[in-house]
C-alpha cells in the first residue's frame, strides 16, 4: 500500500502543473455547471442597472431554458414583465454550435416578430452591463486556456481568444470553484493590459442538488456602472417542452410557464 | 509726506536701489508658480448659472469636451472610403484609445459605434459599423452607405460627399486637449499617405491658445521694450537718460506680474497683455521728469535742488495723469467678467507702482550717476527741438487759428457720423478666430465645417416640469422635438441636430423593414419604449443616455453649428425661443441651453452690457477728477471732449468696416479714457499756466504749439508706438489691441491739438475763467456740477440698486431741480455778491 501511495504521489507530481487536458476539463465542467444545470431550467429575474451617476433602472423578466444537447445546443425564452412599457416583449435564442445563434424579438406594441442578426455576442443584454455571452455562455473552444494556478479553493485560468475579431477584450481571467466548478469571478483586460470589466457570482445556492448562482454582478470599470442580477423561483427539470421555443409562442406566450 | 519721500530718495539713493531690487527679486521668485488659463468659460464666474447648468448637463448626459480629428482624402475617387484609408483610421483609432486623458470608451468613430440595418428577409441586424478594417473596396463602400444612412453618423462622422471622416475624441479635462492632439499627431505621423489630418474643436483652440500666448508674451513684450527704447533714443539721443525709464518699466512689469502670480491669479489672455500695457505707461512720467531735469540742471547746477524743483513743478500733472490712468483701468474691476477685473486691477496697481518708482527711483538714479555726465547735457534743451514735429505742429496751428469754426463743425460732423457707425456695430466673438486665418486650427475649422454638419456643439435640454417621468418617450413629445429640430435647420446656421427622436425613428424604420414611410416616430409610448430596449441590446446601450435620462424626464438635443460665431449661436437660440413661444410644447416642460458655444454667448452679452456700463462709469470718474483738478465744471467738460470724439470715432470704424465688437475691443473702450485724457490735462493745465504769465489768450494758445505740443505728441507716440509690436503677435486679439491702442493714442493726441485750441478761439472765456471766484457763486457752473452729480447718482442707482430707468430718471431730475434751487441761493450769498462787487 505504501508503494502504491508513493506511486500515486509521484504520478501527481508528474502531472502537475496540470496539463492542458486538465485545464480544458475544468473549463468544460465549469461550462456545464454554469449553463447546463438540469435538462431545463426556469427563473424569475430582476436586473438592477446602476450607471456611473448612481441612477438605477430595473428590468424584470422570466427566463426559460432547455438543453437540446448537453454542453452544446440550447434554447432560451426571455419574457419581459417590467418596465410596463415593454411588458410582453419576448426575446428568444437558439444557441447553435459551429454557426451563429438564431435570435428573435417580439415587440407587442408593434405586434412584430423580427429575427435579429448580430455579428458577435459581445453586445449588451437588454441595456445592462452583462453581455449576451454572459447570459448564454461563451463557447469553450473560443479561447485557449491556461491554468495560472490555484488560489485557495479556486482555479485561476487565463483565457486568450483565438479570434480577436468581434471581441472587446484581449484576454480574461476566470476563477473557478474547485468543488462545484462554478465560475466565481471573471476579469476582462484590454489590449493595454488594463482591467476593464468584471463579472462576479455574489451568492450561490443549492437548488435541487444543482449549485446555482442566484446573484451576480457585472461591473464596467471604463464607463463605470454596474448591473446586479437576482434569480428567484429557480426550478430545474420542470418539464419544459421544445414546442415552447418556437415563433408561434412569441405572440402567444405559454401562460403556465411565465407566471 | 511726498517731500520726505523725495528727500529720502535723494539722501539714501542706495537704499532705494536695494529696496527696488529686493522687490523685483521677490516678484521674480513668484514666477515659477505661474498658471495659465485660456478657457473662455472662465470669462464667467465659476458659479454663473449657465456654467453650473453646463456642468450639470455634462455630467447628467455624460457629454465631454471633444477633440475633433478630421481625415480628408481628395486623391482617391471614393474619398476616405477605400481599404487603405479605412485601415489607417481603424489602427489610428485603436492607438488613440491608449492615450492618457482620452476617454477610450466614448470615442465617436466608425469602429467604435454600432449600426442597425436590414439583414436578410424579416431580419434586422445590429453590429459594429466597422468591427475590423475592410478587406475589399466593396466592403469599404458598404461601410460608407451604412454610415450615410444612419442619422447618428451622417454629417457627424461621415461627410456628405464621402471625402472625409471625423473622429470625436472625448478628453477627461479640457486642458489636456493640447497634449492629446500632440499625441495623436505622433500616431498619425506613423501612417503617411494621401490623407490630410485636421484637428479642431473648441477645447483644442483654447488649449492651443495658451501655448501660443506664451510665445506672444516672449515676443511682443520684449519687442515693445525695444521699440520704446529706440523711440526714446530717437527723441532724446542719450542712452543714460533713457536707461532709467526703461529700468522703471521693467521693474514695474516684473513686480506687477509677480504680485498677480503670487496672489494665485492665473495668467489669462487679458493678463498676458499686462506687460505691453504697463511698459509705455510706466516710462511716461519718468521721461517727463528726466527731460525737465536736464533742461533745468544748468540753472541750479546742483542735482538735489534741480530734482526738487522739477518734482514740485510736475507733481500735480503727473499725479493726475497717473490717477486718471489708474481710474481708467481700475474701473474694469466693475465689469462682470473675472479675467477683465484681474487685468484692470493689475494694470491699475502697475500704474501706481510706476508712479512710486518715478518719485523714488529717478531721484536715486540721478544721485548715483557719475557727475561728469551732467556736463554733456547743457545742450540738451536744443536737442529737444525736432523739425518733423514742429512742421506738424505748425500746420495744426495755422489750420486751427484760421479755421477754428471749420474744425468745430468737422468735429460735430465726425460725432454725428460716429453715431451712425456705432449703430451698425456687430457684437460677435469666436475663440477659433483668435487665431490667424493661416493657422492650422483655422484651416481645419474651414475644411471640416465645409465637409461636415458643424464642429461647434451646443446642447438644447428640455426638462419635464414637476419631475414628471417618462414624458420624453411620449410620441407627441418626440414629434414636437422632431419639429423643433427641423425648425432649427431652417436658420441655415445649424448643420445638424441629433436627438432621441432620431434614434427612435431609425430603430423603428429598420424594425419595420426599412420602408421610408416608416421613418417616423412610432405611434405609441410602448412602441417607443420597445424600440429603445431593442437599441439597448447593442454594444453601446449607454449612448442612449447622452440623449435622455433613464427616467425619460429630460431630453438633450445635440446641435451642431457650422461656425463658432457667437452671433450665430445667439440667432439660433432666439429662433428656438421664438419657435417654442409660437408652438407651445404639448406637455409642461422647460428648456435651457448648455455647451461651450452657448456659454460664449452669455459672457459676450455680459461683456457688452458690462463694458458699456463700465465705460460710463469711468467717464464719470474721470470727469469728477477733472472737476477737482480744474475746479471748473466747464473746463472739466471741455477736457473730456477730445477723447470722447476719439472713442466715438474709433468705435464707429468698427461699424463702418464690419469688424466685430469682440472681447479685446470691448475692454479697450473703458481704459483708453484714462490714458487719452492725459493730453487734455496737459493742454489745459499748461495753457492756463502760460496765460497766467502772458495774460493774453491768443499768444498763450500760439505758444502751446511749441514745447507743450511737442511734449503731447511725443507722449502720444511713445504710448502709441509702444503698442505696435502687438501687431506682430501670432494671435488676433493681440493684434486688435495693438491696432486700437495705436489708433486711439495717435488720434486722440491729434484731436486734442485740433479741438481744444479751436474751442479756445471760439469761446476763450470758457478755458480762461477768472480765478478766485468759487464755483458756487456762478449759477451756470453750479448747475453743471449739479447735473454731473445727478448723472453720477443715476449711474450708481442704475448699476448697483434694483431701481429701474423710470424711477432713476425722476430721481435725477429731482436732484437737478433741488440743486438748481440751492445754486440760485448760493450765488446770492454775500461773499459772492461782494466778490462780484469788487470786480
Amino acid at each position: 500500500m505504501k508503494r502504491l501511495g508513493v506511486a500515486v504521489f509521484l504520478f501527481l507530481m508528474l502531472v502537475s502543473p496540470v496539463s492542458a487536458q486538465t485545464v480544458d476539463e475544468i473549463i468544460n465542467k465549469a461550462n456545464l455547471a454554469a449553463y447546463y444545470a438540469g435538462q431545463s431550467g426556469q427563473s424569475d429575474v430582476v436586473m438592477t442597472i446602476t450607471d456611473a451617476q448612481g441612477r438605477q433602472r430595473t428590468r424584470e423578466f422570466r427566463i426559460l431554458r432547455l438543453n437540446v444537447k448537453e454542453g452544446a445546443e440550447q434554447k432560451f425564452y426571455v419574457y419581459f414583465k417590467r418596465p410596463t412599457d415593454v411588458e410582453r416583449m419576448v426575446y428568444m435564442v437558439w444557441k447553435n454550435i459551429g454557426k451563429d445563434d438564431d435570435r428573435w424579438l417580439y415587440l407587442p406594441a408593434l405586434d412584430l416578430v423580427k429575427r435579429i442578426a448580430a455579428s458577435d455576442k459581445r453586445s449588451s443584454f437588454a441595456g445592462s452591463h452583462f453581455v449576451y455571452e454572459d447570459v448564454s455562455g461563451r463557447g469553450v473552444t473560443a479561447d485557449t486556456h491556461e491554468l495560472l494556478g490555484e488560489e485557495g479553493n479556486l482555479y485561476k485560468i487565463k483565457n486568450m481568444p483565438k479570434d480577436t475579431k468581434g471581441v472587446d477584450f484581449a484576454y480574461y481571467l476566470v476563477w473557478i470553484d474547485k468543488n462545484n466548478f462554478l465560475p466565481m469571478k471573471a476579469e476582462y483586460y484590454n489590449t493595454g493590459g488594463k482591467l476593464v470589466r468584471t463579472v462576479e457570482a455574489l451568492e450561490i445556492k443549492d437548488i435541487q442538488g444543482y449549485p446555482t448562482a442566484i446573484k451576480s454582478k457585472a461591473v464596467d470599470l471604463e464607463r463605470k456602472g454596474e448591473t446586479v442580477i437576482d434569480f428567484t423561483n429557480v426550478v430545474y427539470d420542470a418539464g419544459l417542452e421544445d414546442s415552447i421555443f418556437t415563433e408561434r409562442y412569441l405572440r402567444q406566450p405559454p401562460t403556465q410557464w411565465i407566471k | 509726506m511726498l517731500k520726505k519721500l523725495i528727500t529720502f530718495s535723494l539722501h539714501r539713493p542706495r537704499a532705494i536701489m536695494w529696496v527696488t531690487l529686493v522687490c523685483v527679486g521677490l516678484a521674480l521668485m513668484q514666477y515659477p508658480k505661474m498658471k495659465v488659463d485660456t478657457d473662455p468659460e472662465n470669462m464667467l464666474p465659476e458659479n454663473a448659472p449657465v456654467r453650473v447648468f453646463h456642468r450639470d448637463i455634462k455630467k447628467e448626459f455624460s457629454v465631454y469636451d471633444m477633440v475633433v480629428v478630421g481625415i480628408v482624402n481628395h486623391k482617391n475617387a471614393e474619398g476616405v472610403f477605400n481599404v487603405k484609408t479605412l485601415t489607417k483610421i481603424y489602427n489610428i483609432t485603436e492607438e488613440i484609445k491608449g492615450i492618457k486623458g482620452v476617454i477610450a470608451g466614448e470615442i465617436y468613430s466608425l469602429s467604435t459605434k454600432d449600426n442597425v440595418q436590414q439583414g436578410g428577409v424579416g431580419e434586422v441586424r445590429f453590429n459594429w459599423l466597422m468591427p475590423s478594417p475592410p478587406q475589399t473596396q466593396q466592403e469599404a463602400l458598404e461601410i460608407r452607405d451604412q454610415a450615410q444612412n444612419n442619422p447618428m453618423f451622417y454629417g457627424t462622422v461621415v461627410s456628405e460627399d464621402g471625402k472625409a471622416l471625423c473622429l470625436y475624441i472625448p478628453v477627461e479635462r479640457k486642458n489636456l486637449s493640447y497634449g492629446v492632439v500632440q499625441a495623436i499627431k505622433k500616431i498619425v505621423a506613423k501612417y503617411p499617405g494621401e490623407e490630410e489630418f485636421h484637428f479642431t474643436g473648441l477645447p483644442v483652440a483654447n488649449d492651443q491658445f495658451g501655448v501660443e500666448m506664451f510665445k506672444q508674451m516672449a515676443i511682443s513684450a520684449p519687442l515693445a521694450g525695444l521699440v520704446i527704447f529706440l523711440l526714446l533714443w530717437f527723441f532724446f539721443k542719450s542712452v543714460i537718460l533713457i536707461v532709467a525709464p526703461m529700468l522703471i518699466a521693467m521693474a514695474t512689469v516684473i513686480i506687477t506680474m509677480g504680485l498677480l502670480i503670487g496672489f494665485g491669479f492665473p495668467v489669462h489672455i487679458m493678463s498676458s497683455m499686462i506687460p505691453i500695457f504697463l511698459m509705455p505707461i510706466a516710462v511716461l512720467d519718468s521721461v517727463h521728469v528726466l527731460s525737465d531735469f536736464f533742461e533745468k540742471y544748468p540753472l541750479y547746477n546742483d542735482r538735489r535742488k534741480t530734482i526738487s524743483a522739477v518734482m514740485e513743478e510736475l507733481f500735480f500733472s503727473m499725479l493726475y495723469t497717473s490717477l486718471t490712468t489708474f481710474a481708467g483701468f481700475f474701473s474694469l474691476s466693475f465689469t462682470p467678467i473675472p479675467p477683465v477685473q484681474v487685468f484692470g486691477i493689475a494694470v491699475a496697481i502697475g500704474v501706481a507702482i510706476a508712479w512710486v518708482l518715478t518719485m523714488t527711483f529717478i531721484p536715486a538714479y540721478i544721485m548715483l550717476m557719475n557727475s561728469k555726465i551732467f556736463a554733456n547735457f547743457h545742450s540738451s534743451a536744443d536737442q529737444e527741438k525736432s523739425p518733423y514735429l514742429d512742421k506738424v505742429l505748425g500746420f495744426i496751428r495755422r489750420v486751427v487759428s484760421r479755421h477754428f469754426r471749420l474744425v468745430l463743425i468737422v468735429t460735430v460732423f465726425f460725432v454725428g457720423a460716429a453715431f451712425y457707425g456705432i449703430s451698425r456695430i456687430q457684437v460677435n466673438d469666436n475663440p477659433v478666430r483668435w487665431f490667424e486665418a493661416k493657422h492650422p486650427i483655422r484651416v481645419a475649422d474651414r475644411i471640416l465645417n465645409k465637409h461636415f454638419a458643424g464642429t461647434y456643439e451646443s446642447y438644447l435640454v428640455f426638462e419635464a416640469k414637476d419631475q414628471q417621468r417618462e414624458i420624453f418617450i411620449e410620441p407627441q413629445m418626440l414629434r414636437y422635438v422632431e419639429g423643433l429640430q427641423k425648425a432649427m435647420l431652417t436658420t441655415g446656421l445649424v448643420g445638424k441636430t441629433t436627438s432621441l427622436a432620431d434614434v427612435v425613428k431609425k430603430i423603428y424604420y429598420e424594425l419595420l423593414g426599412g420602408d421610408k414611410v416608416n421613418n417616423v416616430v412610432p405611434p405609441t409610448k410602448q412602441a417607443v419604449a420597445q424600440c429603445l430596449i431593442s437599441f439597448e441590446n447593442s454594444h453601446k446601450p449607454d449612448d442612449l443616455w447622452h440623449m435622455t435620462t433613464p427616467d425619460y424626464s429630460k431630453i438633450n438635443i445635440w446641435v451642431q453649428l457650422r461656425s463658432g460665431d457667437n452671433k450665430n449661436m445667439q440667432k439660433v437660440a432666439q429662433h428656438v425661443a421664438q419657435y417654442i413661444k409660437s408652438n407651445p410644447p404639448p406637455m409642461d416642460v422647460t428648456f435651457n441651453w448648455a455647451g461651450l458655444t452657448y456659454i460664449n454667448v452669455i459672457w459676450q452679452n455680459n461683456m457688452v452690457g458690462g463694458m458699456l456700463n463700465n465705460f460710463l462709469g469711468s467717464f464719470m470718474i474721470v470727469l469728477f477728477m477733472m472737476l477737482f483738478l480744474f475746479r471748473s465744471p466747464i473746463k472739466a467738460l471741455i477736457s473730456m471732449i477730445p477723447l470722447t470724439v476719439t472713442i466715438l470715432f474709433i468705435y464707429s470704424l468698427l461699424g463702418f468696416f464690419g469688424k466685430d465688437y469682440d472681447m479685446p475691443v470691448a475692454v479697450l473702450s473703458a481704459l483708453t479714457l484714462g490714458l487719452s485724457v492725459d493730453f487734455a490735462i496737459h493742454y489745459i493745465q499748461r495753457v492756463n499756466d502760460v496765460n497766467a504769465q502772458k495774460n493774453d489768450w491768443r499768444t498763450s494758445t500760439e505758444e502751446m504749439f511749441e514745447g507743450p505740443g511737442r511734449a503731447i505728441i511725443r507722449n502720444a507716440l511713445v504710448v502709441a508706438i509702444g503698442f505696435l509690436p502687438l501687431l506682430f503677435a501670432p494671435l488676433v486679439p493681440y493684434k486688435t489691441v495693438g491696432f486700437f491702442m495705436f489708433t486711439i493714442m495717435a488720434f486722440s493726441s491729434v484731436a486734442t491739438l485740433f479741438i481744444l485750441p479751436a474751442i479756445v478761439y471760439w469761446k476763450p472765456q470758457w478755458v480762461f475763467e477768472q480765478q478766485g471766484k468759487g464755483v458756487t457763486c456762478r449759477c451756470s457752473s453750479c448747475l453743471l456740477v449739479a447735473f454731473f452729480v445727478a448723472c453720477a447718482v443715476a449711474y450708481v442707482l442704475l448699476g448697483y440698486t434694483p431701481l429701474g430707468w423710470k424711477l432713476t430718471t425722476w430721481l435725477s431730475i429731482f436732484v437737478i431741480v433741488l440743486s438748481a434751487g440751492l445754486c440760485h441761493l448760493a450765488s446770492k450769498r454775500r461773499i459772492c455778491l461782494n466778490q462780484g462787487g469788487q470786480k
